[in-house]
């Protein structure tokens, strides 16, 4: 027992001992696991022996035209390939290591020239056409942007003709300061998308002669947006995931949706409406007579916020500009199917602002009326869904919904009028609670009135 | 064992035709007889004599400020009504951040009656408050603090504290988005009290922020510590006021010529029967108050969500709420709001002490001075917090 506390003491050290090296191990595996792919960035950012900014870096030797080829790390700085560690010779090839002018920028050392616009998507697609470089910064790196590009407006326009001015990678990220989409300044953020766009489709001069399928580009695309939903959700209300212009043109195959596409990339969000659109009968005819889908009621670039006024056969509605005049062989029987559809949603409206009344009264009233209120969200859900339902351009799936809003209607409307039953009851109640306590507290008056006048005791009893 | 039967036979047999019941008009009918017996053998067993003499022997001064007395029969009466309703409320209130709401709104809404019980529990705690407020206050005017009441009136002082912290807390209870801003507003305060404020304020809110876990806090400090302290301190004020009888003030024996030569009626019956009218009142203007004005539930507490305008707590905290606001946020290098809480901190402590500070005509002269500015300090921040 005299060992007692040596023992105590080598048992406690075995125990700390062990600890430490069970945590040295946990450290050593995740250490392993997670700095494989900051090894191969740090073997990227190794590299500071490049001697392109002795020259390039250099003011006094660029001047005139040749100012474009004065670069700084300050030029740099924010941009992500640089703080990636990647530096100008893994773009531009040649050979960083020799201050000859020749030798660096020799096809042998392997330096990268770009003598038109039409080198620039090969160029950004050494790496970024390149899966495994790419998978360096991304387990599954997209890598389909210069082939996407080659197939889209742009690229097809540039191959056709390699002066014509056409948008390339650096028109839209820029070159020596290319930023992430997700900082706020980057010509590619959501918000400034529509912008750089409009940099060369707002160009009266440029977009001048630019024909697309027969007909004339236009140069109002971003003027017209401005004043859209879209635009408002986006710029306004900050909503990131509005739409702007690559949304629905595609990012680096960018193209205009083809008349009977149009209602496919309106259904990338709106995907109930698409789904209806697309299994109503007036799909075909809206093909057969080239209108092309959404846009044919909704507009294309500055498309508003659609009101019920829009259904219908009154001054305002869209459905009368083709069925009043039967033109692209629209029906009159389609004109009728439109105003009982205007007129099916004009009654659920009314019920919910009447349920809307009553409950706002009994609320006034102080009842409690939380549930009811709370049930009218559902009349609304039914009444936005009946206006989703007006794409199938059929009575019938409206029909449903507008009976459901009814329904939610005529259940919110019981529950107000059972608050207003119930604040009637409790007037009742306390008046018939109020008239007993009344006459006790006379009875009592009247009682203690007979009782014997207060008389001289002592009060120290 | 047979020593308690003789002395039940020698002893207690005798006291059933001198107790309580020996005033019938009709000493010979069999119920009577038979209601005598029953009352014997509960007075016998339950002590009941007790209660008799001291109901026959309790007498109340009759003067100028007798209706002052009602206030603590009143107070009693509402402590009962928000007991009643308060045990009534807890069998459907469910003590949870994610149900607490929904259980009050099912109360208003599901219970039978639900409406009224939470809204004579509401209207009653204000007007509980009110009426302590006033009883404190008359008790002050008439000086019925002096010896040998010291002790009924400090008793009485922590009384009103703690029915102010059942407000408090229970204002907290229905989570809805008002009161759970207001009690972060509420529980901050109590994070600037000096040297403890701190470990105070985590105490208080059971964790850094007020969340579910202070709801609990607060549930079980309003429906079982609270009430157990309340049992307590009340019972002692009420063994206190038996035990002292009523203080009749300097003007009235006076005026009546000595203390002895005010006249007084009997407690019971004659000034029960008064108290019955003010109680019948009190709960006439409950009902009024519970179906003209059913207390709102407001929205679910979002702890997420920005706090609402217009946060305010309950009205007799309104005088401190906005004076805290009026203070700057640095007087003389010390924390504006520290030194606010420091202050109405030591106005307590002096109400408390009331009956020892008042040693003479110079110190109560001073007193009264000071009652009358706190008090006028009190309505004017009052009225400016819900002006503001």
């Amino acid at each position: 027992m005299k060992n007692l506390p040596v023992i105590l003491v080598m048992l406690v050290s075995a125990g700390v001992l062990l600890r430490m090296a069970e945590q040295q191990t946990v450290a050593q595996v995740e250490s392993e696991n997670t700095t494989e792919a900051e090894q191969k960035i740090a073997e990227a950012t190794s590299r500071k022996d490049s001697s392109c900014m002795k020259c390039h870096g250099e003011a006094d030797l660029w001047e005139g035209d040749r100012l474009r080829y004065f670069i700084t790390e300050n030029h740099l700085a924010k941009d992500l390939h640089w703080k990636k560690g990647i530096q100008c010779d893994d773009c531009h090839g040649g050979n960083p290591e020799s201050m000859n002018f020749r030798e660096a920028h020799s096809a042998e050392a392997g330096y990268r020239v770009i003598s038109t616009p039409q080198d620039i998507p090969q160029f950004c697609g050494h790496c970024h056409s390149n899966v495994e470089y790419m998978s360096r910064y991304s387990p599954s790196p997209k890598t389909n942007q210069e082939s996407d590009f080659w197939t889209g407006g742009h690229g097809r326009r540039l191959k056709e003709n390699p002066e014509a001015g056409v948008a390339n990678c650096v028109s839209c990220h820029g070159f020596h300061g290319i930023l992430p989409i997700d900082d706020q300044t980057s010509p590619t953020y959501p918000k400034n998308v529509a912008k750089t766009c409009a940099t060369c489709h707002s160009d009266a001069e440029k977009m001048a002669g630019i024909d697309y399928h027969g007909r004339p580009i236009g140069h109002d695309q971003y003027e017209l947006w401005s004043t859209s939903v879209h635009a408002s959700l986006l710029m306004e209300k900050g909503d990131l995931s509005a739409p702007t212009c690559n949304d629905c043109h595609g990012n680096h195959g960018a193209v205009a949706p083809d008349v009977n596409s149009v209602a496919s990339a309106c259904a990338t969000c709106h995907v109930k409406i698409g789904e209806l659109f697309n299994s109503a009968s007036m799909k075909h005819r809206f093909e057969q007579a080239s209108l092309p889908g959404c846009a044919t009621c909704h507009g294309k670039h500055d498309i508003h916020q659609p009101t019920d006024d829009l259904l219908g056969l009154d001054m305002g509605a869209v459905c009368a500009s083709c069925h009043l005049d039967g033109k692209f062989g629209a029906t009159l029987a389609g004109s009728m199917e439109a105003k009982m559809m205007g007129e099916r949603l004009k009654e659920l409206k009314e019920r919910i602002a009447s349920s809307e009344a009553k409950v706002e009264h009994a609320e006034q009233l102080g009842m409690e009326v939380r549930r009811a209120k709370f049930r009218l969200h559902d009349a609304h859900t039914a009444l936005n869904n009946a206006r989703v339902a007006i794409h199938s351009f059929a009575q019938e799936p409206m029909k449903e919904t507008i009976e459901k809003g009814l329904s939610v209607t005529q259940e919110v409307d019981e529950q107000a009028e059972a608050a207003l039953r119930e604040h009637t009851f409790r007037r009742i109640w306390l008046a018939l609670f109020l008239v007993p306590i009344a006459m006790a507290v006379v009875l009592l008056i009247l009682f203690i009135q007979t009782q014997p006048p207060p008389t001289i005791q002592n009060l120290e009893h | 064992m047979s020593h308690e039967v003789d002395e039940y036979n020698s002893k207690d047999e005798p006291k059933e035709t001198s107790g309580g019941m020996d005033h019938s008009p009709s000493d010979d009918s069999s119920d009577w007889r038979r209601t005598k017996r029953v009352y014997a053998y509960c007075a016998d067993r339950l002590g009941l004599d007790l209660l008799v003499d001291l109901g026959q022997k309790k007498l109340v001064p009759i003067h100028r400020t007798t209706p002052f007395y009602y206030l603590g029969g009143m107070a009693l009466f509402l402590v009962i009504v928000m007991f009643g309703t308060g045990v009534l409320l807890a069998l459907h209130y469910k003590p949870s951040a994610d149900r607490a709401f929904d259980s009050v709104q099912s109360i208003m809404t599901d219970v039978q009656f639900g409406w009224l019980i939470r809204s004579v529990h509401a209207w009653g705690a204000a007007l509980l408050i009110a009426v302590l407020i006033l009883h404190l206050l008359t008790t002050y005017m008439m000086r019925a603090y002096r010896r040998p009441r010291e002790y009924t009136w400090v008793t009485g002082c922590f009384l009103l504290g703690l029915f102010m912290a059942f407000g408090f807390s229970g204002y907290l209870l229905p989570w809805n988005q008002l009161a759970f801003f207001a009690t972060r507003v509420g529980t901050a305060i109590v994070g600037v009290v000096p040297v403890v404020g701190e470990e105070l304020l985590i105490w208080a809110r059971n964790g850094e922020d007020v969340t579910g876990d202070t709801l609990a806090r607060f549930h079980s400090l309003h429906v079982s510590i609270f009430p157990l302290i309340a049992l307590v301190l009340l019972g002692a004020h009420l063994f206190l006021v038996q035990k002292h009888g009523m203080s009749v003030p300097d003007a009235a024996a006076k005026a009546a010529g000595g203390k002895n030569r005010v006249p007084s009626i009997p407690f019971v019956p004659d000034f029960l029967l008064r108290d019955a009218v003010g109680w019948y009142l009190a709960i006439a203007l409950l009902a009024l108050l519970s179906a003209i004005f059913p207390w709102e539930l407001g929205e679910q507490a979002d702890p997420f969500g920005s706090a609402p305008e217009g946060i305010k707590p309950e009205w007799y905290f309104m005088f401190m709420f906005q004076a805290l606001k009026l203070i700057p946020a640095h007087v003389f290098g010390l924390e504006g709001e520290m030194l606010g809480v420091m202050f109405f901190g030591f106005c307590g402590l002096i109400v408390l002490l009331v009956p020892f500070l008042d040693w003479g005509q110079r110190s109560r002269q001073v007193l009264n001075g000071l009652a009358i500015i706190s008090l006028i300090f009190a309505i004017v921040m009052t009225i400016w917090g819900y002006l503001a």
